[in-house]
């Protein structure tokens, strides 16, 4: 592989090439064609008379649209070219892919091209964890098409490749024996077509396919408020985050083909409870249909029984849903798999600061069941201590997740001195969403669902949540909120970025406000480009530690939010201008993640080796970060505008942001100066 | 028909109310395989009432199970998305309406 992976992409379905359009993929390297979990194809390679090509230029025309400039020969430097090959390639259930030669010689080129292809049906979790496959391969050549199969039992994949122009096949690709005229050209259209149950139903017909979905973009992004800024990367900046946010939208068989962010490429192409509603959450001033789509498909899959195997209770919110092999034979739990303990409050969250926007008070009615259940879930399934906390544990010890915060990974959840607390555990941020989710059904329930003593229920329920968080979890002598409770209701006293999400949340008490924003903007746990996930001083901090010292965007968006929910709008814009100076270093698209380095040591963000991109809730970020510096905040049906911007922003201007209200204009100018910043910012 | 099947039928014609599925209207025809003959039956939900039909009819989504597979769908011991994308049962039409079903059938645990 010469250089940077490609990858084109339209919701669960993308390819991820070298810059080449070629693909050869190990069982571990996320390279190839991949829908609904499944690699597709895992060998896909041009050679001309037995010979690779080398790649000129790549061009991105469109988030599922690339084509690539090549020529014959591998070496570095050329001989002297007289083919030059182009491969335009577009994803629509599979990929289309129209191959042009163009001969610049003064006499005809008599040329064998051959293109070899091959699939492993790996499931993504397979590439993810190298796992041996357990079924049977067949490769049949049909009426001049190649079909790659692969069955297990009743499992059956397959993809079929065809071409316009007659082929040689056999069962490893396709030859064209071809003579291409002086200064002429050759052409064939190759079709790659996924094939599985139920795939079928998101087919177009050919031609209209491209179509559509440049028509569905163009809506998307007329749709979106426009931009208007001094400070030119920001516009880039936004730009990006709503073409990448159309890119990840997907829209599963399952839900009736309505669309809802995926969560990142590569490896979470798929429906995620969390980071579905994170991200519609911060989508809502700019596209709030992904909130409608996302709490109507969420709220369809709702947990009704009790499942150990996929961690289901009654009124829970899915995790995650997979469609590959693993999950069919359920050697995997996710059909879907329910083990999160933050998405369904988050969803009562979702549900009212929708409807504040939108005044879509219909959809508050129709999910009044769901949302009821929801809220049920918070006590009767969640405290599993008996203590008015929500707490979690898996019940699938094998293939379930320990942590079911979104910091997920291993070691995330500490103690200062680095021990790592049993379980079952309760995280503060999980007891913040269960404040908000009880205050915001209370105002759905008597605004919507005309049940006043409902509301007073769980109003009362929330000042008792918050009465009791602001008892237990504060840690006196440093003066913030620990990281978690463990079994014996003891604070896992480690300082982490967790306390903002406690200041969006709205669960910190006033008078402790000032203590938690010191915290947070302060050496430990602010970078210069953000806070950081562990504050530095911890025992496991690291700064390339997935969850215990990088800085997260999304995380930055909600602290940025809750540093505004508390009247801290000077450190809620300076947070914001670290997130977008980083954007500007990656060209508009902010990572998973990147290092939690001081700023000043390293002059630009570090990203984490393996963070995905783009990733939903990164994508979301900078739109979030928008509403947060203009101070939008709908007020019953008017939209109030409250801008404190970082200087360096100068005049800013969002226009038609829709809601409940039509469609209005926001203006702001910065004034907050933010150290550090005008001296390490690209020029 | 005395296995899960049944009993899912019956439980499902003596209840007119089921507030899970409160939001679902819709038709599902379910056939059933095997020995000694194919069955149909039709579930017709209109916003949370349930009605159980015998015979074959228009419909929303039609599922095709085996009927043994079916009877452990029914008893909560087989989960129907896993088994779709494994292809032991097979569905045609809206697959919302098989998520919302789904909700018909008692867990693992009852």
């Amino acid at each position: 592989m010469s250089g940077e992976l490609v990858k084109v992409l339209d919701g669960n379905i993308f390819v991820v090439s070298d810059d080449c359009g070629d693909i050869e993929a190990s069982l571990t390297d996320p390279t190839g064609l991949f829908a609904y979990d499944t690699r597709f194809l895992s060998k896909w390679v041009l050679t001309i008379d037995d010979q690779r090509l080398n790649a000129l230029s790549v061009d991105d025309l469109q988030y599922f649209e690339t084509r690539f400039f090549l020529v014959p020969g591998t070496g570095t430097v050329y001989i002297d070219a007289k083919l030059s090959v182009i491969r335009q390639r577009a994803v629509a259930n599979g990929f289309h892919e129209v191959l042009t030669i163009l001969n610049h010689a003064e006499k005809p080129a008599r040329l064998r091209v051959r293109i070899e292809a091959a699939s492993d049906f790996a499931d993504l979790f397979e590439v993810k964890d190298a796992l041996e496959k357990k079924g049977k391969y067949a490769n049949h050549v049909v009426k001049g098409s190649l079909r790659l199969g692969y069955e297990r039992k009743t499992f059956k994949r397959s993809t079929l490749i065809s071409s316009s122009q007659r082929a040689k096949v056999d069962s490893d690709g396709l030859t064209f024996d071809l003579r291409v005229p002086a200064h002429g050209e050759w052409t064939t259209e190759l079709d790659v077509v996924v094939e599985g149950p139920g795939y079928g139903e998101l087919e177009l017909p050919k031609g209209r396919r491209r179509r559509t979905m440049e028509a569905n973009l163009d809506r998307w992004l007329a749709s979106a408020p426009r931009i208007a800024c001094d400070w030119e990367p920001l516009k880039r900046t936004y730009n990006r985050s709503l073409v990448d946010l159309a890119a990840l939208r997907f829209a599963p068989p399952i839900t009736g083909g309505r669309s809802l962010p995926a969560a990142g490429l590569p490896w979470f192409m798929t429906m995620f409870g969390r980071d579905s509603i994170f991200t519609s959450l911060q989508a809502l001033p700019f596209t709030p249909e992904l909130a409608a789509t996302t709490l109507t498909a969420l709220g369809e899959w709702q947990g009704t029984r009790l499942d150990d195997f996929r961690d289901e209770d009654p009124g829970r919110i899915l995790h995650e849903l997979r469609y590959g092999e693993l999950t069919a034979f359920e050697e995997r739990p996710h059909s879907p798999y329910y083990g999160c303990a933050d998405a369904t409050p988050l969803y009562v969250v979702l549900l009212d600061e929708y409807e504040r926007w939108t005044g879509d008070r219909k959809l508050v009615r129709d999910l009044e069941y769901e949302a009821r259940a929801a809220l049920a879930w918070i006590d009767d399934y969640a405290d599993l201590q008996g203590t008015g906390y929500i707490w979690y544990q898996r019940r699938n010890e094998e293939t379930g997740l320990e942590n079911q915060c979104w910091k997920d990974s291993w070691d995330s959840i500490s103690y200062g001195d680095g021990r790592l607390p049993g379980f079952p555990r309760a995280t503060c941020e999980l007891q913040g969403y269960a404040y908000d989710a009880k205050m915001r059904g209370a105002r759905l329930a008597r605004a919507v669902w005309n049940d006043p003593a409902f509301g007073d229920e769980l109003e009362r329920q929330a000042a008792d949540l918050k009465r009791r968080f602001n008892r237990d979890f504060w840690v006196e002598d440093d003066e913030y909120f620990a990281l978690a409770l463990d079994v014996e209701g003891k604070q896992v006293d480690a300082l982490a970025s967790n306390n903002g999400h406690l200041l969006w949340s709205g669960i910190v008490d006033r008078s402790k406000a000032k203590a938690v924003v010191r915290h947070l903007l302060g050496p430990r746990l602010f970078s210069g480009w953000g806070v950081r996930t562990l504050a530095e001083g911890e025992t496991r901090f690291n700064p390339i530690g997935y969850h215990v010292g990088t800085v997260w965007p999304f995380d930055n968006s909600f602290i940025a939010w809750g540093l505004r929910r508390y009247g801290f709008k000077d450190e809620a814009a300076t947070i914001a201008a670290g997130i977008l100076d980083a954007a500007e270093f990656f060209d508009g698209r902010l990572p998973e993640a990147f290092g939690g380095y001081e700023r000043e040591q390293t002059k630009y963000p570090v990203q984490y080796p393996t963070a995905c991109s783009p990733q939903a809730w990164s994508t979301g970020t900078p739109l979030l970060l928008l509403r947060t510096m203009l101070g939008l905040e709908p007020l019953g049906d008017h939209l109030v505008v409250d801008p404190v911007l970082p200087a360096g922003i100068g005049h800013l201007e969002l226009l038609d942001i829709p809601g409940r209200w039509g469609r209005v204009d926001a203006f702001g100018r910065g004034r907050v100066e933010v150290a550090s910043r005008r001296a390490t910012r690209r020029r | 028909m005395t296995d899960g099947a049944g009993e899912l039928f019956e439980r499902l014609g003596a209840v007119e109310q089921v507030p899970l599925l409160k939001q679902a209207s819709g038709t599902m025809l379910l056939e059933l395989t095997g020995a000694p003959r194919t069955e149909r039956w039709r579930i017709i939900v209109d916003k949370g009432e349930v009605q159980v039909a015998r015979g074959p009819g228009p419909a929303d989504c039609m599922l095709r199970a085996d009927r043994k597979l079916f009877a452990r769908m029914a008893a909560g011991k087989v989960n129907a998305f896993a088994a779709v994308l494994r292809g032991a049962i097979k569905i045609e039409g809206d697959p919302r309406l098989l998520v919302l079903f789904q909700r018909l059938f008692p867990g693992p645990r009852s």
